[in-house]
């Protein structure tokens, strides 16, 4: 510790930290705007920070100057605050105070510091500096460079957090200006970020350009369902609408250090699709109309409670780990007796040893020495997890990616390309990178490598034969780890059931089981069944075959908690509640105990919660009032399950890698905001193996597996593999998930040229 | 200009240079040599020889006057318009390079041959009213006469092989 005086009060500080920081503790606020740790080393170029350093020559930068022992610093004598007075008047001496007009207006830094620390007025007569505005930096961020104050942070993220190099500064002086190479639109997962981070109007959210004023909105902080990562977010309400959701102000430092990718930024729209349930949908012999959502509750549980009804019920994504406790409770108050529940999913088989293997969270890498990357593709399917993997390589730890997708970790990081369906080839390379690590974190893919049980096996075992080493596992799905901590398994024996004729009843919540994996097994499957209730905020292929329909509250929307990748149970918080008609799944489940007449204890989430806590181990002693602001770690049993076999695809065609990008998932393709980021559903193929299969000039192409086939658009990349064929699955309407299997394990398919009809179609 | 030819240019200094990004300077100024401007293909090449974005290296050119982003003519002649030079009448040397070349103050003659600009001190107080015709040496001081002998001179002059700016 370092003593030193600010203000004339005595102040102590951990050796190193930054003036700025330490008055920051003692409760003293020096005035920034570049300053912001998050970026790396402080760069000085605002000068907003100026301060009096008794015994140093001229005003010092207190972001950039350490503390020392018995150092004595002013900052509010005369000399500091004309240091303060005198940077304003600059930086503001081109700045067009549009604030009226402005989208930050009310919650601008820049704003703020001046009304405290700044002259209130400008001797600068000269006109100011005109340029055309706004620019389309992007169509997702608006560039008005009149407001610029050239602090960099921006430029910054891009060049130092992103490391997509695309903002730089041009010119200089006045006409400094923030740009791309040659006027390209900034393209980016995480571009969005440079928003929260521009103290000023420069950078401001296209969708969210005019929408609403900082005095008319309410924020609640939630976490993001668009993924395994679980980043915290805040959500902007106004008008019972979401408007907008940013990162959240004070950052969850153990898992997205405040960065969210541009997917759960601008997902949002999405609660206003199209396809948005508005109303419950009754079908009975008068016909197809909407009732109300009370009566819609009185039918379900009048088809739950007839005594023959042999129930099953079937959880999709994102669940609540509430939502999925009390789908425990409801299954055992209907019908027949316990109704089956089960989550859409990958079964764990095989992966036992590597959910054994010691966690890690989010911040552990910024620790490691080692970071492996096996399997699966970070930068697409939990994408804030790649800056922290980029963060650790700054830092000159040794990161190496291993699997058979390329990926955007590729230039900057050593890359294995493995061939399909052979991660085991990777294992000596593995064993070597772990070698004399002391402190190695690896994240595998839950997918790839229940994919490869024997894979899985050896991998672990040269985790668990280094001292130091941990995991975190990037799960295929958003509620998957909070699912399997309450025991809910997968729906392989739901589905053996329904295609038996033993299912009477069957009820899915947020669940698309048509469009999903073998969604061709359960169409033919759900022919069978008597009544359909779907419980979902968006319509699926099967809205038009429930004989009951319940509109869901989507996450943004909703109470609950979701359990992340690395096993941190966190809290939802409803952001707005946009469909008067719909409800939260919890709210309809406990609605449906008490119609059965046995109604469960629980009137909230948080009741819920606390129950499911004291009956299921993995959440022993917590309560809402413990996951607090930040969660907590909970670890999910590992279902480890010795027998797992290597489990090679039999029949013709070419291996299936499976893709699910989340830029191109359902939300991405229902939000208008992402139409110039989407990712399309599509075959990719390496050239080498289109040109084999003749379908290298074709637009479209023919994907046939054992479950399904559909036509896909073609893209020829040279990254790709030869002998796979790369899947990007997620847009609805396309259902090429259909075409896996229902553990979404390895399977081949048959690539060919699609016939003209199709094409047409 | 090719990304070998930069690499072969800046091999020798690459160790006088403890940051890699101080490369980026030499090697734009070398490939301005070829066409007499920055086209994006020799900021391309920069950018590959020296390791760094297409962007960045796009942002350190545009903060000198002397890299050009845009074509310029064949022989650029720079105007000092700084204090000693403007006392001793540079505005008039300027008006009347303009006027002979057919300017309408900065640009480009519409043959190619021209560019006038008007630029900061550049060292030659001594000699003001003073110019300078690309990277050369400081010419001065001067009468406006003088000044259109000079343009005459450089006109019958052969095109340099490689710029100098």
């Amino acid at each position: 510790m370092v003593t030193l005086t600010i203000n004339g009060r005595s102040v102590d500080a951990p050796k190193g930290t930054m003036l700025v920081d330490a008055a920051k503790a003692a409760g003293i606020e020096i005035p920034i705007f570049c300053y912001e740790p998050r970026l790396g080393p402080p760069v000085g170029a605002c000068r907003m920070c100026l301060v009096e350093v008794e015994g140093m020559r001229g005003l010092q930068t207190a972001c950039s100057t350490p503390v020392a022992p018995d150092m004595v610093v002013n900052t509010d004598n005369e000399v500091a605050k004309d240091a303060q007075d005198g940077v304003l008047e600059l930086l503001l001496a081109n700045h067009p105070l549009d604030c009226p007009v402005c989208d930050k207006g009310g919650e601008c830094p820049l704003q703020d510091r001046t009304f405290r620390f700044g002259p209130g007025e400008t001797r600068t007569l000269e006109p100011k500096v005109h340029f055309p505005k706004p620019l389309e930096l992007s169509p997702l961020v608006a560039l008005d460079r009149e407001r610029c104050i050239a602090c960099y942070r921006c430029v910054r993220f891009s060049q130092d957090v992103a490391e997509d190099a695309q903002l730089t500064f041009q010119e200089r002086g006045d006409h400094t200006e923030i740009a791309t190479f040659s006027g390209d639109p900034y393209e980016g997962r995480f571009t969005g970020n440079t928003i929260d981070l521009c103290p000023v109007g420069a950078l401001t959210s296209s969708p969210y350009r005019f929408v609403s004023r900082p005095w008319d909105i309410k924020n609640t902080p939630s976490v993001c369902a668009g993924c395994s990562m679980g980043c915290n977010v805040e959500i902007t309400e106004r008008d019972n609408e979401v408007k907008r959701v940013t990162g959240r102000p004070d950052p969850n430092m153990a898992v997205e250090e405040g960065w969210i990718c541009d997917r759960g930024r601008w997902g949002y729209p999405a609660l206003r699709s199209a396809d948005r349930i508005d109303s419950p949908v009754l079908v009975d012999s008068v016909g197809r109309r909407k009732v109300l959502l009370e009566r819609a509750v009185a039918e379900a549980a009048g088809v739950l409670v007839n005594r023959d009804a042999r129930v099953g019920i079937l959880l999709g994504d994102p669940i609540t780990v509430e939502t999925g406790f009390l789908a425990l409770e409801l299954a055992q108050r209907v019908g027949a007796g316990p109704a089956m529940v089960a989550r859409m999913g990958i079964p764990g088989t095989g992966l036992g040893p590597m959910r054994s293997l010691p966690g890690a969270q989010m911040d552990d890498i910024d620790q490691a020495d080692v970071v492996l990357v096996i399997g699966g593709d970070p930068c697409t399917q939990q994408p804030v997890a790649e800056l922290r993997v980029r963060k650790a390589r700054r830092r000159g730890a040794r990161v190496a990616v291993f699997g058979p997708r390329p990926s955007a970790l590729d230039d900057s990081c050593e890359a294995m390309r493995t061939v399909p369906g052979h991660l085991m080839d990777a294992a000596g390379a593995i064993r070597d990178r772990l070698d004399g690590s002391q402190r190695a974190v690896v994240l595998w893919d839950e997918a790839d490598l229940a994919a490869e049980p024997d894979a899985a096996a050896l991998i672990a075992g040269l985790v668990q034969a280094t001292p130091g080493a941990r995991a975190i596992e990037m799960c295929a799905d958003t509620s998957g780890p909070g699912l399997r901590a309450l025991g809910i398994g997968t729906d392989a024996d739901l589905l053996a059931a329904t295609e038996a004729g033993e299912i009477d009843v069957i009820v899915t919540i947020a669940a698309d089981p048509i469009t999903g994996p073998s969604g061709d097994r359960w169409a033919q499957a759900l022919v069978g069944v008597g009544t359909i209730v779907e419980m979902a905020s968006h319509a699926t292929a099967i809205t038009g075959h429930a004989d009951l329909v319940l509109p869901l509250l989507t996450p943004l929307e909703e109470e609950g908690v979701l359990v992340s990748m690395t096993g941190r149970a966190q809290r939802l918080r409803p952001g707005a509640r946009e469909v008067p008609g719909a409800a939260a799944a919890w709210e309809i489940l406990i609605g449906l105990t008490h119609r059965l007449g046995t109604p469960v204890p629980d009137r909230t989430p948080a009741q819920a919660f606390s129950r499911l806590a004291r009956e299921h181990a993995p959440f022993a002693g917590l309560d809402y009032e413990v996951l607090g602001r930040d969660g907590a770690v909970i670890t999910p049993p590992a279902q480890h399950d010795p027998d797992s076999a290597r489990r090679d695809p039999q029949g013709e065609g070419l291996l299936v890698i499976a893709c699910t990008p989340v830029f191109g998932d359902a939300t991405a393709h229902r939000s208008d905001a992402l139409a110039s980021v989407v990712e399309p559903t599509r075959v990719g193929l390496s050239p080498a193996e289109a040109d084999r299969l003749g379908v290298r000039t074709e637009a479209r192409v023919r994907v046939a597996t054992p479950h399904g086939e559909a036509v896909l658009p073609l893209e020829v990349d040279a990254r790709l593999h030869e002998g796979a064929v790369y899947l990007f699955v997620g847009d609805p309407a396309q259902r090429a998930m259909r075409l896996l299997p229902l553990d979404r394990g390895p399977v081949r398919a048959v690539v060919g040229v699609a016939a003209r009809e199709e094409v047409s179609a | 200009m090719t990304t070998h030819e930069l690499e072969e240019f800046l091999a020798p200094m690459r160790h006088e240079y403890a940051d890699p990004r101080s490369l980026i300077l030499p090697a734009l100024r070398y490939a301005q040599g070829d066409a007499g401007w920055l086209d994006p293909q020799a900021m391309a090449a920069v950018a590959e020889a020296t390791g760094f974005s297409q962007a960045y290296v796009e942002s350190v050119a545009s903060f000198y006057d002397r890299l050009y982003l845009e074509p310029v003519g064949r022989r650029v002649i720079n105007v000092c318009v700084t204090l000693s030079c403007m006392l001793r009448g540079s505005d008039e040397i300027f008006e009347h390079l303009a006027d002979y070349l057919g300017l309408d103050g900065e640009g480009t003659t519409d043959d190619g041959m021209f560019s006038l600009h008007k630029v900061q001190c550049i060292g030659a107080c001594d000699r003001a009213p003073c110019l300078q015709i690309d990277a050369g040496q400081q010419i001065g001081p001067l009468e406006p006469a003088d000044a259109t002998c000079l343009v005459d001179d450089l006109r019958e002059a052969a095109a340099p092989a490689r710029y100098d700016r």
